[in-house]
Order: C-alpha cells, then structure tokens, then sequence
C-alpha cells in the first residue's frame, strides 16, 4: 500500500484540490487499495516552483501546477501560456484535449516528471477602477499590475496600457491608492482578493487561457507496472471532467457574487487585442518548433 | 518514530550548544534521512525559505537600524525624549521608554532597539543614582515596543510564514495601538517601581528647550511618517519601504547630522551583514524543518489535539498564548514564527479568529520570550550593556514582566484594540 | 602541542590563508548588501521617475541575499556568532565544554557537507532551465549553497584543530552589537 504525495499551492475545497483528491479516489478504488492519494493544499510543501523541483528529484509523487513555472525548462509548455493563444475556453479544452495536448504531455518526461492530464485554469481578463473597457483604445496609458514575466510585460505594452509588475498581495492597496488602475485575473481570484471591492470595471477580454497540469514524478512513475500506470493514467484524464465542473461552478459562483456587490462586466471585441499580439509573437517565438505548434493550434477548429 | 527523531535530534544539539540555525539545519537532515526521501529537500528549503523578495526587509530594516545609531540619529532621538518626560518621577525610566516609542518607529527590530535606547541610557541611569536591574528591565521591555510599532520584520515574518497573504499594511497598522499601550503600561509601572524605590526627577527643561531638541530630532522622526505614509498609502512596498529607510538614515547621517563618515559606514554594513545572515540562516534551515513538519502533518495532528481539548475559542486562545510563551522562553523569535506560524495560525483560524489579530498577539506573546531566559536575545543585550547578570534582571523584572501580560491579556481578549485601526483605514 | 616551530607556522600560514578568505567573504557580502540596496531603490526610482518597472531588480535582489547570506553565515562560523543555547555549557566542566564544542562543530561541519553535496545536486537538476527576467540558467539560484557550504566546512574544521591545538577560541558571543553602542554614544 503507496500514499502517493500531491502538492497544490490552492487552498482545500479549490477545484484543482478537489479534482486531485477525487483522482486519488479512482487510483485508490481501481487498484484495489494499493495505491492512495494525499493532497497537501495551501503550498504546506512550497510555492510552484519549489514543488516542481522535488517532484522531478522524487521527493514527492505528484504535483498539481500552472505551466507558467515549466516554462524556463519546458519550452513547449509556452505555447499555451502566450496570450490571445486560445480564442475561448473551448477552443483550449479542444486542443489539450486532443494529439497537440498529449503532445505537450510527452515533452515532460525527459525531465523526469510524467504528465498526467491538463486542468482548467480559467481565462484571466483586465479589471480597473477607472473606467468600462468596450475596445482596445479604452486601455491606452492604463497602469496594470501583471505576474513577473516578459511576456506579459510585452503584452501589456503592445495594448497600449503600461505594466507594472507588483507583488500580488500590493494590488488591493495599489489601486485603492492608485499606484495601478488595475490588475489581472480569473473571476475566483478577482472576488477571493477582494479586488472588486477597489477596482469595478472587468472587461472580458480573455487574454491567457492557460491550462494547468497535474505531473508524477518519473521516479515514482517507473516504479508501477504497467497495468498501475494505466490506471493512473486513465484516472488523471477522468478527473479532468470532474474538475472542469467544479471550475465552472466556480467561475460562475464567482462571477455572480462580484455583479451582485456592483462590479460592471464588459464584452469587448478581441480581434484588435489578438491583432495587437504580433510583435509579442514574433519577439518570443523563434523556435521553428514552437512556431509550427502556434500555427497548428489555431488551426483547430 | 519520524518526528521524534525531527525534535529528539533539535532538542539534543540544541542543549549541547549547538548554533540554532543548524540544530534546526541538522534535525532535518537526519529525519530525511531516515524517511529515505531524497535529502535534497532540505537544501532546496534551506534557499528557497530565505529567497523571498519580502524577506529583503530584514537586511534593510537592522541595516537602517545600524546607520541610526552610528550615525546619532538615535541619541537625537534620546534627548528630544529626555526634555519631555525626564521630569517625571523616575525621570530617566521615562525617558527610556519615550525614546524607545520614538526609535520604536523607525526601527524594526527590538534587539537593535535595546542596543541603541540601552547603550544610551542606562549608563546615564547608572550615573544617576538608579539600580542597574531597574535600568536593564526597562530597556528590555520597552524595546518590545518597536515590535509592535510599525515598522517591524517580524510582521513581515509572520506574514510570509502565513504564506504571504496577509497584507504587511494592515499587520503594520494593527500593531500601533498595542504597541501605544504597551509603552502606557510601562512607564505607569516605571512610576510606581520608581516611587517605591525613591528615585530622583529630573529638572524639566522649559519649552523653548523641548522645541529646540525636537527640532533636532525631526529629520530622523521624519522617517516613521515616510514610512508608515508610504507603506499605508501604496507608495511603497513594505520591502521597499525598508530600503528607503536605508537610503534616508544615509542622508541624515551623513548630510544632515554629519556624522556618518566611511569608517563608520563600513562598520555598519558589515555589522548588518553579519546580523542579517545570521537571522537569515535561521530562516533558512527553519524552512527546511518546517517542510518536514507539514509532511509529517504536524499541524492537522495539532488541531484536532485542540479540538479535543475544547471547542471554545477563548480557551484555545489561552491554551495558545501559554503555548507560545513557554516555547518562547527557549526560542528564538524568528525561528518560534516561522515555525510555529502554520501550525498555530490554521487552529486559531479554524476557531474564527482573525489572522491580523492573531499575529499581533503572537508577536507581543513572543516579544516577551526575548526577555526571558535561557534563550533572551534582547534580555542578553540590555544586560550586556548594563554589565549585569540576566540573574541580577530575573530578579526585579516581576512587575514588568506583570505589565506584559497585562497588556497580552488585553489585546488576546480585546480584538478591536488591533482590528479597529486597520479598519478604519479600509 | 605547539612546540614544533615548523609546525606552527604551517598552522599559523594556514590560519591566515583563512583569514584572508572570510576577510573577502565578508567584503564581498557587504558589497551585495549595498548593491542589493541599490537594485531596491532603482526598482522605485523607475516606477515613480522612468515610469518603467524593470523586471530584474526583484529577482536579482534576491539573488544577492542569497549570496551574502551564505557568505555571511559561513564568516558567523568562523567568528563565532552565531545564535546558540549556551546554558547547559555554562554548569559543565570545562574538558566535557571543549567535547561538546567539538561536536557542535562536527555537526556544523557535516551541515556543510550536505549544502555542498546537495547543492550541486540542485545546480544539476536545475541547470537546464532558465529563470525569468534574469535570463540564467536556474542552478544560479543553488550555487549560494554550494559556495556557503564549502566555506562552512573549510571553518568548522579551522575551529576543531585550532581547539585541539589549545586555541580558546569558544569566548560567549551574542554581544556583539554591544560595543557597536559605545561609538554612537559620543553624539
Ligand atoms: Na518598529
Ligand atoms: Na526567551
């Protein structure tokens, strides 16, 4: 009897928490009791980074993360995180559902970890306290806080707005005190941090639809016989739907509660917005490699 | 068997004298050995636990502290007090802790506190015709001051133990009035151990004299209102608050006070690099430790232990507090939060109680920890200053002592008195 | 012991080639301590003034204290500073002091054999990936522990043959900032 070790940095009862703990389940019921599942929410064992590490030196089993931490190691893994990538969630689950998907899978394993499946990690848009965004000229000279990256500096930048990178627990004062306009993100974590209550103008322009993935660790991974590792396998991809439910749900849950307390959402056309993403493209994209799986992804239909 | 090897083998080095940080560094290692999990871990935890942006106010705040006192802000500081309690009965016991409110402000760290208001004091006191104990027992505790008052590392300790979502802002807000109320519990019983033991007053100087030393003070009293203004309003970061502090201790000394010149700012920043590595260290190995206690779910095991015990969040409170002090009297503050933190912090959170309060309560509970023996690292310096034993301070700290846990006793049982300010910046 | 005056010039070479490394090693943290200050106050200075956050003074910062932390501690190891509980060496004889000191070294020492050991198993593992903003290899942020623990072990051992050659060596520290006081109280 194994207790395969999980780490989430997303508190107990998250979606990706709860979907991990029911995958565990299906490991536990179709190997008999063999093998069981522990989830270690609320980063107990490290921040995304840190996990990813004992995950591929075997110190854990497994690890629910965002690609986002792969990506200095795994360059397919960047291909999903590039914004206006994926023109709605179902045009992400189609393609990480599909061979692109297992694809990115496969590119894991000569790092010593095992993709397993891809999770939702819902669509991250703008918010601000200023004013509604309807197109892209709304954004021009617009201060937003965005994660430390180059790439989403660019972004920002090639909208026409400014980045200014912040830690996350600055934001909620940073716009009060209008250091920033606005911020970033997902509707569970646009109400969790409170950001709605300082910024009430979200505009759904969808700009990172990132997948996140659950991994096992190649060591613990070859110690299972094949017929385990299917199982394991098989379960990862059913609890794909289960936590796309809960994602869902969520969202949902969310997105009422921040409308209820007085947020106004905004739909503006995103044509201009993936428009503006050429020279991003083209400044972080060089792999001919890359490249070809940008083209592919766009064009599934 | 696991975790009694993690604290057996603590425990052990520790009483052998072994420096903290690898007791700490040390036990890990063997438990990760013995769970047959690969040992990087720990050395991974060792980096990553100190690698954190946040944690730059640490170096910053007792870098500050240094150029402070080298560069005569503090003893500025020390004199603008002096002129406005120093007439009061047990004048220079006043004065102490005024000063230490003040210095309380800017700096972040009661050990520097102690140093700095102590090596200023309680000579003078000494000079003055005032017991020794009584000097060292008034500048140990009311160095506790500036724990509380913002600004202070260990808030950012706490909240980064907490991982990091409890904003540095409203923690640095609740801490003012507990720290206020500390510095009025003291200096009332400063008064009262004072008239019993008969000490002398001292002349009050007259207004125009108070005006004048104010005067001298404010370009070092101008920093809390730069950071405290900056902090609250979004300006700046609390890390980076702590790096201007830096930046504006370097004006004033060197331009202002003129009274900063190389030598002595080699001095600092060589004193502070020492210090801060050695914090740091303990953050380090301490991180590594921890990671180990959540994988051997030390604190899921803890709260349902309390559950057990009660379901009433007063008791739990208690039960906590008591906790906190008795390890506090063997450890150290740094390393008691970061370890402590995510095991007591999910219990009293389970029990409704608010994270911001909670920290404030941990820090004042702790802070009396550094004046208690064996492990007092503020008792240690405030003796060392006044060439005491920490035996000669044990034996007239009662009332001080007294006085803390007074004022932990409010602030455990009275939320608003840390929650009401924050809110009233919201 | 040191009767032999070959041998203790060969101690006292030794000695000083120590001294001079954790003379730089402690140069070379406080020069990281003023830098790091410096990439803090650049990080405000092109928020407010250039309007332009740059990404690497974060990330680079935090590399610099993980530098002159460890060069830090292991100088603490040398001099002797670091935090201790020193109550039960107070009540015992001085011979069972010198063997519990020297244990406490052994057990320092052993410290920084895993720092370098394991760190440059974190060097490796890490080494192919790349951080952001900063644009280097990911092992640059273990190399620190290596570093460290290298100097670690190199002045642990120091302590436990200065200890058997009759050195004392183990005076009571904690104090340090005290004299530090006394300068300042001339103002
Ligand atoms: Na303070
Ligand atoms: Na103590």
């Amino acid at each position: 009897q194994t207790v395969l070790r999980s780490s989430d940095t997303h508190p107990d009862g998250y979606p990706t928490v709860e979907a991990v703990k029911y995958f565990g389940e299906l490991v536990k019921e179709r190997t008999n009791g063999r093998y069981s599942v522990e989830v270690f929410h609320s980063a107990q064992l490290g921040e995304e980074k840190d996990t990813i590490e004992q995950v591929r030196s075997g110190v854990i089993d497994l690890n629910r993360v965002s690609m986002g931490p792969f990506n200095g190691l795994i360059p397919e893994t960047t291909v999903p995180s590039l914004p206006y990538i994926f023109r709605s969630v179902d045009h992400m689950r189609k393609v990480m559902d599909g061979e692109i998907g297992e694809e990115i899978l496969a590119a894991f394993e000569p790092h010593g970890v095992i993709g397993l499946a891809f999770y939702d990690g819902g669509a991250r848009s703008f918010y601000n306290s200023k004013k509604p965004i309807e197109s892209k000229d709304d954004l021009q000279g617009m201060k937003f806080r965005v994660m430390q990256s180059d790439i989403f500096v660019d972004m920002v930048n090639a909208l026409g707005a400014n980045a200014t990178p912040m830690p996350y627990g600055e934001v909620y004062s940073g716009i009060e005190t209008g250091v920033i306009d606005g911020a970033e993100n997902n509707f569970p974590s646009y109400d969790t941090a409170k950001h709605a209550e300082v910024a009430k103008f979200y505009s759904l322009d969808e700009h990172l639809i990132v997948p996140e993935v659950l991994v096992m660790a190649k060591s613990t991974w070859d110690k299972m016989t094949p017929e385990d590792q299917a199982i394991v396998k098989q379960a990862a991809k059913d609890s794909v739907a289960k936590q796309r439910e809960l994602w869902d749900a969520k969202e949902k849950e969310s997105r009422a509660i921040v409308e209820a307390a007085g947020s106004t959402i905004t739909m503006p056309d995103k044509q201009p917005f993936i428009e503006a993403m050429g020279p991003v493209y083209e400044k972080h994209v060089t792999d001919p490699k890359l490249k070809d799986l940008v083209e592919r992804i766009k064009a599934v239909q | 068997m696991e975790l009694w090897i993690l604290f057996g083998s603590f425990a052990v080095l520790m009483l052998i004298g072994t420096p903290i940080a690898f007791c700490l560094g040390v036990a890990s290692f063997a438990t990760i050995l013995y769970l047959g999990l690969p040992p990087l871990v720990i050395f991974q935890r060792l980096n990553s636990g100190m690698s954190v942006f946040t944690l730059l106010a640490i170096p910053f705040f007792i870098y500050a502290g240094d150029l402070m006192v080298r560069g005569g802000i503090a003893s500025r500081i020390v004199a603008f007090a002096g002129s406005l309690v120093g007439h009061m009965r047990g004048g220079l016991g006043q004065v102490n802790i005024a000063a230490s409110t003040l210095f309380g402000g800017i700096s972040g760290s009661a050990v520097a506190e102690a140093a700095a208001v102590g090596g200023l004091m309680i000579p003078q006191m000494k000079a003055r015709g005032y017991g020794v104990d009584y000097a060292v027992n008034v500048t140990s505790m009311a160095a506790l001051i500036a724990l509380l008052l913002p600004p202070s590392h260990n808030m950012i300790i706490y909240s980064i133990s907490a991982g990091g979502k409890i904003s540095i802002a409203d923690l640095f807000t609740a801490g003012i009035i507990p720290g206020l109320l500390l510095a009025a519990a003291l200096m009332l019983t400063a008064y009262f151990v004072a008239r019993s033991r008969g000490y002398p007053t001292e002349p009050f100087p007259g207004f125009s004299a108070v005006v004048h030393l104010a005067a001298i003070a404010v370009p070092g009293l101008l920093l809390i209102g730069i950071i405290f203004g900056g902090v609250r309003s979004g300006i700046f970061t609390a890390t980076e608050s702590s790096c201007i502090a830096v930046l504006y201790a370097l004006l004033v000394t060197v331009f202002v006070y003129r009274q900063m010149n190389w030598e002595g700012f080699v001095h600092a920043t060589l004193g502070a690099v020492r210090t801060t590595a050695m914090v740091l260290l303990i953050i380090g190995t301490a991180a590594g430790f921890s990671w180990l206690m959540a994988y051997l779910r030390v604190p899921a095991a803890l709260i349902d232990g309390m559950n057990a015990i009660s379901q009433n969040p007063l008791i739990i409170l208690l039960l906590l507090n008591v906790l906190m002090l008795l390890l506090g009297t063997f450890m150290d503050m740094g390393p008691m939060i970061i370890i402590t933190t995510p095991i007591f912090l999910p219990v009293a959170a389970s029990y409704g109680i608010d994270p911001v309060h909670f920290g404030v309560i941990m820090i004042l509970n702790l802070g009396i920890g550094l004046n208690t023996p064996p492990v007092g690292a503020v008792q240690f310096v405030a003796c060392a200053v006044g060439k005491i034993s920490v035996w000669q301070a044990m034996r007239s700290i009662w009332p001080f002592y007294g006085a803390g846990l007074v004022v932990l006793g409010l602030v455990t049982y009275i939320p608003a008195i840390s929650l009401w300010l924050p809110a009233m910046f919201k | 012991m040191t009767d032999n005056p070959e041998q203790t010039s060969r101690w006292s070479r030794i000695g000083g080639t120590l001294s001079k490394l954790s003379t730089a090693a402690l140069w070379l943290a406080g020069i990281g301590l003023v830098l790091m200050t410096a990439f803090v106050a650049w990080q405000v200075f092109g928020r407010y003034v250039l309007n332009d956050s740059p990404s690497w003074t974060e990330p680079g910062a935090v590399m610099l204290m993980s530098w002159f932390i460890f060069l830090g501690a292991a100088v603490g190891v040398r001099e002797n500073y670091h935090l201790g509980f020193d109550v039960l060496l107070y009540v015992l004889p001085d011979g069972s002091k010198a063997a519990l000191r020297t244990i406490s070294d052994i057990v320092v020492a052993a410290f920084g054999v895993g720092m370098v050991w394991y760190g440059s198993q974190l060097v490796a593992l890490t080494w192919a990936s790349t951080l952001p903003s900063l644009g280097l290899p990911g092992g640059f942020d273990y190399l620190p522990v290596v570093a460290g623990g290298f100097l670690i072990i190199l002045f642990s051992l120091e302590r436990m043959a200065l200890r058997f050659a009759g050195v004392d060596i183990d005076k009571d520290v904690n104090v340090d900032e005290v004299p530090e006081v006394a300068l300042a109280k001339e103002a």
